[in-house]
């Protein structure tokens, strides 16, 4: 299961690369594998879109999704 | 009104010049039903932070989707309000204190329609718009501002 992993801001130089490839059943999953990954994530602020919707709880993920991780916007 | 609800270009590289604005306004002296016309722009502000300036905010966005958003936003503002034209533009990219890096601009026949949905519009893109601006100091550094909005329905 292929999913496109999007990440902005300060997630971005966490993470270090703005676009990757990463497998996961659904978000929740997503988000504790990353948090694993990447220990400085656990304690950012961050709202997950999946195909571009920001979702309030868990969401099943399928391949070719594109998930991104939104930190605080800051437009304007 | 059909014409002003396609989805629009909102993204412009670098800030936005006052010469842009002014040309803006002047191109609604055709527009004779228009009564009232809002603004508002947005400078950035030099904030001392921990003793250091802000020179520049680097705006960067999740274009695909805030495009759809600033699409919404525009649909939802119309809805809500009467109003004969709507523009929106936001700088990405490096805009230095003093500059404008976000211009909205509402027409409409009579004040309140087009006074409530500029401020109804800039709220909304504040807090809904996934857009981040990276606040650059005089000493190299930055930080990741973050927005202060009031909650909008």
């Amino acid at each position: 299961m292929a999913i496109k992993l999007l990440t902005f801001g300060q997630i971005t130089e966490i993470i270090g690369q703005s676009e990757s490839t990463v497998n996961a059943m659904d978000s929740d999953a997503l988000k504790a594998q990353l948090i694993m990954q990447f220990p400085g994530l656990k304690d950012l602020q961050f709202a997950i879109a999946v195909n571009k919707y920001v979702i309030n709880e868990n969401t099943g993920l399928k391949d070719g999704d594109t998930v991104a991780l939104l930190p605080p916007f800051s437009g304007g | 009104m059909i014409e002003e609800k396609k989805v629009k270009k909102v993204f412009v590289n670098g800030p936005i010049s006052p010469v842009f604005v002014g040309e803006s306004i002047a191109k609604h002296s055709t527009k004779q039903d228009i009564g009232a016309h809002s603004i508002f722009l947005g400078q950035v502000r030099n904030d001392i932070i921990d003793g250091n300036a802000v020179l520049a905010i680097d705006y960067s966005a999740y274009n695909e989707m805030a495009e759809e958003k600033f699409h919404e936003i525009r649909e939802d503002a119309f809805q809500k309000y009467s109003l004969t034209c709507m523009h929106i533009y936001h700088s990405l990219g490096r805009v230095e204190a003093g500059e404008i890096g976000l211009f909205v601009f509402t027409s409409s026949i009579h004040r309140e329609d087009a006074m409530e949905a500029c401020a109804y519009i800039v709220e909304r893109i504040k807090e809904q718009a996934p857009v981040w601006g990276r606040e650059v100091f005089d000493d190299g550094r930055h930080v990741w501002k973050q927005n202060n909005f009031k909650e909008t329905q």
